[in-house]
């Protein structure tokens, strides 16, 4: 199946930053590719490129099989875009900028504008000009300039800034029944990985200009660091049993020991029963695993670090 | 042209919507009025009073007639036109990048250069509004004060005049755009209309031999409000002028499908 949005070695410097080096991305049909970095990772560069608004030094960016260029408005019709924090014409009303870009896109139907201001929650501001709107709105009415003509494509930057997590909720779930139901391929820009991991389908990890990992969402439930949490009344002696145990127990600076090895990690009840065969009953024995801010600073500490 | 009337249409409502249309409109039309009221203090020094700086500007005009003011109407077309346009011109190209809107525009199925276009035919469209309107208030201002020598054909010979400076002077917007652009704000451009307009006179009064040459001459040599000892501009003239349009035109449209929107 060809891809829907593909990059190759796109690169962008600028004079002598490299704000994007060689990111090769492919994205499949009904796919929610989320792109996670930290602010100036060179996620925005990334989408600026994708959608025609930045020429990259190299490489060359696809969608639908089109290559990527400024003079090729015809490639925008199946696409809906949000870069960055979403600006209206401030003195213009919600309705009124919606229906600048129901013009421009073609679209005959008036009525589109109504729906997509009844689907993103905006009947009661349809008549607010721009500028008087929260935070929350304008993300809404940046959604809705995106969405207005039922895209086959999606590229949003970072569109759960300024949502209550009521919006974030609701938003997740309108693009997940969209990719689903609609068969729409989305690339989403995030820096929350906790967030994105709960709808995306696939990952990529973008730091200092490089994507630096990869994986399906399932695939990084692997990759995630697990550890097994003891409490006992002794843990200092619980330790040194461990120790003997042929295990490299932790003290956390909750009193609890921390285990990494996989054979206790694996067989969780051995230490249970050893622990307890010894005089140091549990009061705590769990397998925790590493949360998604851990696992995405860690990827990113490994590469380099926060800089 | 795909596109070019949905872009036109949003261009039109924008412009509609906005305070700067209103606000330009009565800035001419007090603008007219005041270049009246000022040919009736020519005329009648007494209302002014002592005061010594309005009799001191009134005085300068001479005599409160008809032709006298159809001059200084002239004069007032290629100076505040000047402005006028470049403002305009900055507020339909710099409100894209101030209110940080451009992106919205540029990954549209609608070709950038159309953009472009349809923001220049408003720019004209509304400088040539905003010096109807000055016209239009500056005559009825004029018949207010009962100037003497009124007679159609003269007011013809000046209406042909005044249009055609003052179309001359509007084509001189297209590199404000360019500018505007390439700064993605207005202090740049609004700069570079005041150099525009001092370096004409420093043209004017250092170096002569090239003012007809100098783009933003020749509209003030067209209307012969230069002087009399001046050239009158020739082929070579307006061709320079409509070079120097065209230039900022392309300049434009390239900037918008070449340069990085970032």
């Amino acid at each position: 199946m060809g891809k829907v949005i593909l990059t190759e070695n796109l690169c962008k410097y600028f004079k002598k930053v490299k704000a994007v080096d060689s990111i090769s991305i492919s994205i499949g049909k009904g796919e929610i590719y989320g792109f996670l970095g930290l602010n100036g990772a060179g996620k925005t560069t990334t989408i600026r490129m994708l959608l025609g608004m930045i020429r990259p030094t190299s490489g060359s960016a696809y969608l639908n099989g089109k290559r990527v260029s400024a003079g090729n408005p015809e490639l925008w019709e199946n696409i809906g875009n949000l870069v960055e924090i979403p600006y209206s014409y401030p003195d213009l009303t919600v309705y009124e900028n919606l229906d600048i870009i129901r013009r421009l896109r073609s679209i005959k139907n008036t009525n589109e504008v109504n729906k997509i201001i009844t689907k993103l929650g905006l009947d009661p501001y349809r008549n607010i000009i721009a500028k008087n709107l929260s935070l929350g709105n304008a993300q809404r009415l940046g959604l809705a300039k995106a969405l207005i003509h039922n895209p086959q494509i999606l590229i949003l930057d970072e569109p759960a800034n300024g949502l209550d997590p009521a919006g974030i909720v609701e938003i997740r779930e309108m693009l997940q029944d969209l990719a689903i139901n609609k068969g729409v391929t989305i690339f989403i820009s995030s820096h929350i990985l906790g967030e994105i991991a709960r709808f995306a389908t696939r990952i990529g990890i973008i730091h200092e200009g490089k994507l630096i990992l990869e994986s399906g969402v399932s695939e990084m439930e692997k990759l995630r660091k697990k550890s097994l949490h003891i409490r006992t009344q002794n843990p200092d002696a619980t330790k040194v049993l461990l120790e003997n145990k042929g295990f490299n127990p932790l003290m956390s600076v909750g009193g609890s020991l921390e285990i990494h090895d996989t054979e206790a990690l694996m067989n969780p009840e051995k230490i249970a029963v050893t622990l307890v065969n010894s005089g140091f009953p549990p009061v705590m024995l769990v397998v925790e695993e590493e949360d998604l801010e851990s696992f995405f600073l860690r990827v990113i500490s490994m590469n380099g670090g926060i800089t | 042209m795909k596109g070019i009337y949905a872009a036109l249409s949003t261009e039109i409502l924008k412009t509609r919507k906005s305070k700067m249309l209103w606000i330009s409109m009565l800035l001419f039309i007090f603008i007219g009025l005041m270049i009246g009221i000022l040919m009736l203090i020519s005329k009648h020094p007494e209302i002014a009073g002592k005061s010594v700086v309005i009799n001191t500007k009134a005085s300068l005009i001479g005599k409160a007639d008809w032709p006298t003011y159809l001059n200084l109407l002239i004069q007032m077309v290629l100076t505040i036109g000047l402005i006028g346009s470049g403002i305009v011109t900055i507020w339909v190209f710099g409100r894209e990048y101030t209110d940080r809107v451009v992106k919205d525009l540029l990954a549209l199925p609608v070709s950038r250069i159309v953009f472009v276009l349809s923001k220049f035919i408003i720019i004209v469209i509304w400088s040539i509004v905003l010096l109807l309107l000055l016209f239009a208030t500056a005559i009825f201002a004029g018949l207010l004060v009962n100037l003497d020598g009124w007679s159609p054909a003269l007011i013809r010979s000046y209406i042909i005049l005044y249009f055609v400076s003052a179309f001359l002077t509007v084509l001189l917007c297209s590199p404000v755009a360019l500018i505007t652009c390439f700064s993605r704000g207005y202090l740049l451009p609004v700069a570079f209309v005041f150099l525009t307009l001092i370096m004409t006179q420093f043209v004017y009064a250092a170096i002569p031999s090239i003012i007809t040459y100098f783009p933003w001459a020749i509209p003030a040599l067209f209307s012969g409000v230069a002087g009399s000892d001046m050239p009158h501009p020739g082929i070579i003239s307006y061709s320079v002028l409509i070079i120097t349009s065209g230039a900022g035109f392309l300049g434009t449209a390239a900037w918008w499908r070449y340069a990085d929107q970032r």
